[in-house]
């Protein structure tokens, strides 16, 4: 027995959702999906759950995260219902209902609050800098200290219990009873994906995609590898320094193209954002590149004399760190990884 | 007896050829008595041929013509249209058909297949030799068109008859025209109310100088037939003078102690017993119930303009022909259908009347409506009631109806219980409106409908929502609306006054489904709109436009050719046993008196030449005209060669 809720549409649309409602439930989406199978059919009994305002149904669903948009559902769509944007939509309101501090979903919903919070942050560091009277050395010291608690902070506070939230929902409250054998045994799943995002080879458009996402993560992975534990910024080493150049190189050239495609609406997951979308990749680019420069002013010793240069970078880095990471986008990353794990041990039964 | 006649054997390509020795055939029949000429042509049906058979006949004087081809159901209008244009009378033309009866039907025995064809062309030279050449049966009409029902399809095709110059009685049961169109308010994809489209309508008959409307009338008996039907028209009053006070009226309508339930609101409010359906119904006097009325004399204290002396009128009209357009009627739910008969149980129509008399907020019963549950097809595609067909105007109905409460009244949300929603052609885009909109369409089977029943104060509908992998999905309604579909109207006595054939759902039948969709089987008698079956307005003005058009072809000339090969009866041997009039579909036989013997008539202009009151006759009385047993028996002797 489930109730209609007529007024969660008007929710999912505060999350970037439109037009759903005009789905007459024809299932073409489902048929061109490359990814749907018979076991886990979607967008459409996504689009009609939606409808109806059975979000019980969706929080205990891992569906939304088995989608890796390719944008053929909404192109195929005979109504111009957008189904694979509202996937995308219940992506974003799935990562606010498993936030346990309710921010997530404030942010999604609200771009005033948004850029209330990334102000607030630049205050934040600007009078730090000034209460440590703009020492180089002490503020690029805190700075890399910063990094390795916010690390760990926002795991331990935020993440792990927001992972916890989301297991809880789609294991535990929708019935499914695993053997903790089965957690180990199955536990390749959650790494293979997470750093391969294999799955979303599944997708039909193209396989470049899925390239430029891998490089992405790897360059995104392997840049906090070398900033937080190698301290990139305070290193001699000359590999590191490379590598570092590297990775920070890659991080805002493959940025630069998502961004580049989301203003030209080149494709039909392209044409579409969300602000979080925008902060998200912006975001990852002014990252990259802002680390890039800040290592060719140590390197070329303009630091001191261009303090700015670092201030800007520490200022993105800690809005990415507090804001992105754990209430937007960023959390994608391992929702999805932990979809596939999960979605792995409800396919033992 | 023809004695001039013109064997025309055809080969078909081959297909005859193949197996019947067509040459044979021909040197077989050529020196029968009576033959003028006999031929084999590779293709009679060409047009070289059809020419070398005209010059024949204007040549050689041809009295008769035979061609032996395909079945006549192919060529026998080709072949009698030659003889009619050669300036033979086209029944002394007779058609052997040697292909699907010979040859193909013998293909293994060309002998036999021969001699069997050699037979038939034998049979049909024999049949012509006795053809009398006949003539149309002209008969006068009144080109005077009653149309029954001024409702929009009504009203429609007596404005078109009219424009065209016939002269038309429009018949109206109640007592103001607009019929169900009336009772709606905007009306889909036009910017148009009912009501407007009504006075519209009305305006135009009402100026028109060939247009008599009758209201409060209905026509009791019917006599005649095509082009001169006689019909008694009862005309009830409305015991309301024709030069009334409108202001005393009004007064009159306040003052009236009697309140009936009001058909014209489906009873969800009263009426006098003196009324108006609404303001500037038309015609503009009103009129009072009688049946209701209880001549408490109170209307007559306050206004001059009440008659109650006014009598029932019977008048005798003659007509060419009838179309009817009386409409249909709303299916009625039965208790406890989809919660019929709780207070928050409402049917489409209702709704709509409804809507009409709420303006900002939607209140029924006294409590704000915000939740609206549509029932679909109740009463329509039934599956243990008779109503197997589908109403066709319920779909878009329901869903303009939902444009119209979330454009009228704020927050409205609205469910739709549907077995497939059929917004047919244009109207889809209405469909996909209402999605726009935000309604939730929930789909169910018909052997598992949706269901309405009360907890405690709330109203909840359930389905098994096929959309949804079956989930049993509930809602809370603060309305429930029954989309109710069409039916025959319950009191359709004027159906059985014209003996209309009506079909297994108890719509009026027409002739044909697809080719003769406005006729029925009694000439003379056109349908229109949806007492036929269920129609949208456009789709009613379109029958009522090709009804007229038919009604208007039996008028126009005041006259009318009819078929000749009728039967006919043989005074001199008729007892009247009456077997003849009983086989007859059609009452064409009747019973008379002549010379002081009780013998058969039949009506020339109803016979349809179908045959059935020959076998019947015990004394052989009746004989068909272009087949007399004088024929048919000179064709079977030819084909057994006695």
């Amino acid at each position: 027995m489930a109730k209609i809720n007529p007024d969660f549409k008007d929710e999912l649309k505060k999350y970037g959702a439109f037009d759903f409602n005009a789905c007459y439930n024809c299932g073409h989406c489902t048929a061109v999906c490359s990814l749907s199978t018979p076991e886990d059919s979607f967008p459409r009994e996504m689009v009609r759950l939606s409808v109806l305002g059975l979000d019980e149904n969706i929080q205990t669903s891992l569906k939304p995260w088995l989608c890796y948009y390719c944008g053929e559902c909404s192109e195929t769509c005979p109504r111009q219902a957008f189904p694979g944007e509202l996937m995308m939509t219940l992506r974003r309101w799935l990562t606010a209902k498993y936030d346990w501090t309710g921010l997530s979903g404030l942010l999604y919903k609200s771009l005033s609050l948004s850029i209330l919070f990334f102000v607030l942050l630049i205050a934040g560091v600007y009078y730090f800098a000034v209460s440590e009277q703009f020492n180089v050395e002490k503020i690029m010291h805190i700075g890399h200290y910063f990094e390795m608690f916010a690390i760990i902070g926002v795991f331990s506070i935020i993440i792990l219990p927001n992972i916890i939230r989301m297991w809880y929902f789609t294991i535990v409250k929708s019935g499914y009873k695993i053997k903790f054998n089965t957690y180990i045994k199955k536990f390749g799943e959650l790494i293979v994906h997470m750093f391969t995002q294999k799955r979303a080879l599944g997708c039909d458009d193209n396989q470049i995609r899925w390239f430029e996402h891998l490089i992405l993560v790897i360059g995104y992975l392997a840049l906090l590898f070398t900033t937080v534990v190698l301290d990139w910024f305070g290193t001699d080493n000359d590999f590191i320094i490379v590598l570092g150049y590297v990775e920070s190189a890659l991080i805002f050239i493959v940025t630069f193209i998502f961004i580049f495609e989301r203003s030209k609406k080149t494709t039909e997951l392209s044409s579409h954002s969300h602000p979080s979308d925008w902060f998200f990749v912006i975001w990852l680019f002014l990252m990259g590149l802002s680390a890039f420069f800040v290592r060719i002013f140590i390197d070329t010793g303009l630091i001191h004399q261009n303090l700015w240069m670092y201030l800007f970078h520490l200022t993105v880095l800690v809005q990415w760190a507090l804001i992105i990471v754990p209430f937007g986008k960023w959390t994608h990353f391992l929702y999805r990884s932990f979809a596939m794990y999960f979605d792995a041990l409800k396919k033992t039964k | 007896m023809k004695n001039k006649i013109g064997v025309y054997i055809c080969h078909c390509g081959g297909n005859i050829s193949d197996y019947v020795d067509v040459e044979k055939v021909r040197d077989a029949v050529k020196d029968i008595e009576g033959v003028e000429i006999s031929v084999d042509t590779m293709f009679a049906c060409a047009d070289s041929s059809q020419k070398q058979i005209f010059n024949d006949i204007k040549e050689k004087q041809l009295d008769g013509l035979v061609v032996a081809s395909c079945s006549p159901k192919l060529h026998y209008p080709t072949f009698s249209a030659v003889a009619e244009r050669a300036g033979l009378n086209k029944y002394n033309y007779v058609h052997a058909n040697i292909r699907e009866q010979v040859s193909w039907a013998h293909s293994d025995n060309k002998l036999g297949a021969t001699e069997k064809a050699i037979q038939a062309v034998k049979a049909a030279i024999a049949g012509v030799k006795e053809s009398i050449s006949l003539e149309p049966i002209k008969i006068k009409s009144q080109k005077i068109v009653a149309v029954i029902g001024a409702g929009v399809a009504g009203m429609r095709a007596a404005k078109e008859l009219a424009d065209l110059g016939v002269k038309v009685y429009l018949i109206e049961r109640e007592y103001f025209v607009g019929g169900r169109v009336a009772q709606l308010d905007y009306l889909c994809r036009v910017q148009e109310t009912g009501k407007e489209l009504v006075t519209r309508m009305y305006e135009a008959i009402h100026k028109h100088e060939n247009i008599t409307l009758f209201t409060g009338a209905e026509i009791i008996e019917k006599g005649g037939s095509i082009g001169n039907f006689k019909i008694k028209l009862k005309i009830t009053p409305r015991y309301i003078k024709k030069d009334c006070n409108e202001d005393e009226l009004k007064k009159a309508i306040e003052v009236c102690p009697v309140e009936v339930d009001d058909d014209f609101n489906f009873n969800i409010t009263k009426r006098k017993a003196i009324y108006k359906n609404y303001p500037s119904e038309y015609p503009q006097k009103p009129a009072i119930d009688i049946k209701n009325c209880t001549r408490c004399g109170e209307c007559e204290k306050v206004c001059s303009s009440i008659d109650f002396n006014q009598k029932e009128e019977i008048l005798d009209l003659t007509v060419g022909s009838i179309l009817t357009a009386t409409g249909f009627d709303p299916y009625r739910p039965k208790e406890n259908e989809f919660g019929w008969g709780l207070d928050n149980v409402v049917t489409l129509p209702q709704f709509r009347r409804i809507i009409n008399m709420c303006d900002d907020k939607l209140i029924y019963n006294g409590k704000e409506i915000k939740e609206i549950a549509y029932i679909y097809c109740v009463g329509s595609r039934q599956v243990d009631g008779e109503n197997k067909y589908c109403s066709r105007y319920c779909c878009t109905a329901t869903l303009y109806t939902s444009i119209l409460t979330h454009k009228k009244y704020k927050n409205i949300h609205a469910y739709h219980f549907n077995r497939g929603i059929r917004t047919y052609g244009k109207q889809e885009v209405i469909y996909d409106e209402v999605s726009q909109l935000g309604d939730i369409f929930l789909q169910s089977y018909e052997y598992d409908p949706a269901t309405v029943e009360k907890q405690g104060d709330k109203t909840i509908v359930k389905v098994k929502d096929i959309l949804t992998n079956n989930t049993e999905i509930e809602v809370e309604a603060d309305l429930v609306v029954l989309v109710t579909g069409m039916e025959p109207r319950k009191d359709n006595s004027i159906g059985d006054v014209l003996k209309i054939p009506k079909g297994r759902d108890r719509f009026y039948n027409e002739i044909h489904m697809k080719l003769r969709p406005v006729e029925t089987v009694i000439d003379g008698i056109t349908i229109a709109g949806a007492c036929q079956g269920p129609k949208n307005i456009l789709e009613s003005v379109n029958s009522a436009l090709s009804a007229a058009t038919k009604s208007y072809s039996i008028v126009n000339t005041g006259e009318l050719a009819l078929e000749p090969i009728i039967a006919s009866v043989n005074e001199d041997t008729c007892t009247w046993c009456g077997l003849c009039a009983d086989a007859c579909p059609y009452d064409a036989i009747e019973l008379i008196n002549k010379n002081g013997k009780d013998i058969a008539e039949i009506n020339k202009s109803v016979c349809k030449g179908c045959g059935m009151c020959l076998p019947v006759c015990e004394s052989d009385s009746i004989e068909m005209s272009g087949f007399t047993n004088n024929i048919i028996e000179n064709m079977i002797s030819a084909y057994a060669d006695i």
